[in-house]
């Protein structure tokens, strides 16, 4: 398997940092996705999709456990990430970790979900 | 009826502010210190923040002039803890036009959440701006979204109940 060209962003409020194992890709997302996270989040989602297309991944997780809030300009940027997946010829698979004390990311991550249903799982991380 | 209808509000809070984003930040942590000790769960307070979270950066991306206002209040009533949040900023006519079609829309629509799940899907194949950010706050804070202009003025309110914090 090629070695992953992904490296992590962010500074001090926001930040994303991948972790490769066997063909599952797992972004760590810590912080506030506000809007200086925007550009960030939209710019690294299409990095990850060449990513995913160049390795051939099964799975990329996204790990909100230590991700406070996300707002709706970096949550439409994970629309049009989960809309490339689904109208692409090779897909994977997508999965939302959450942490039950932040009730934001079960209420948004329905609607992700919803979108894509057949594509997008939402697993809580106790 | 309890007394508390005619209560001093928990907490009542104008600000009036030159909108820049680095202040949204602070503003959520303020917010956050000044109600949590009367929302009864972290759900609530997670709504009212998401709520005034997507109010405040509407007014920093969308505001012109250099004033723009914010009002938060809470209030205790006999059937819980009342949220009002209101944001008022001067816009430009073509934002001002395109607010109107978007809270026009969703004060039409009799599902918020059906009607955000369709924004979505709209706005998934747009690269430009979200356009999600207002439908957002009924769909996920369960708050009622009115707007009202005066002039070049954009007023927003948003208004929802939560669980009051009992005292032990």
């Amino acid at each position: 398997m090629s070695a992953l060209t992904l490296t992590a962003v962010g500074g001090e409020s926001f930040q994303v940092t991948p972790q490769l194992v066997d063909f599952n890709l797992r972004l760590v997302f810590s912080g506030i996705g506000d809007m200086n996270a925007t550009g960030v989040v939209n710019e690294y989602l299409k990095l990850v999709h060449e990513e995913a297309l160049r390795i051939g991944l099964s799975q990329v997780s996204c790990d909100f456990t230590r991700l406070t809030f996300m707002n709706s300009s970096c949550f439409k940027s994970f629309v049009v990430w989960i809309d490339t997946v689904k109208t692409s010829e090779i897909r994977y698979q997508i999965a939302f970790l959450t942490n039950p004390n932040l009730p934001w990311q079960r209420r948004s991550l329905e609607a992700l979900r919803r979108l894509a249903a057949n594509l997008v799982t939402i697993e809580t991380i106790a | 009826m309890t007394d508390t209808e005619d209560a001093p509000a928990l907490v009542s809070l104008t600000l009036s502010f030159r909108p820049l984003a680095n202040q949204i930040g602070p503003l959520r942590s303020l917010l956050s210190d000044l109600c949590a000790p009367h929302v009864a769960d972290a759900d609530g307070l997670s709504r009212l923040l998401l709520a005034a979270h997507e109010l405040l950066e509407n007014v920093v991306k969308y505001s012109v002039g250099e004033v723009a206002e914010f009002h938060l209040c809470l209030e205790a009533k006999a059937s819980g803890l009342a949220i009002r949040l209101r944001t008022k900023n001067r816009a430009a006519p073509e934002r001002m036009a395109d607010a109107r079609w978007r809270l026009d829309a969703l004060a039409a629509a009799h599902d918020p959440i059906a009607h955000y799940d369709q924004l979505i899907r709209e706005s998934a194949g747009r690269r430009d701006v979200s356009g999600l950010g207002l439908a957002r706050i009924p769909a996920e804070s369960e708050m009622e979204l009115f707007y009202a202009t005066e002039q070049d003025w954009l007023i927003l309110t948003a208004e929802g109940n939560t669980s009051e914090r009992l005292s032990e």
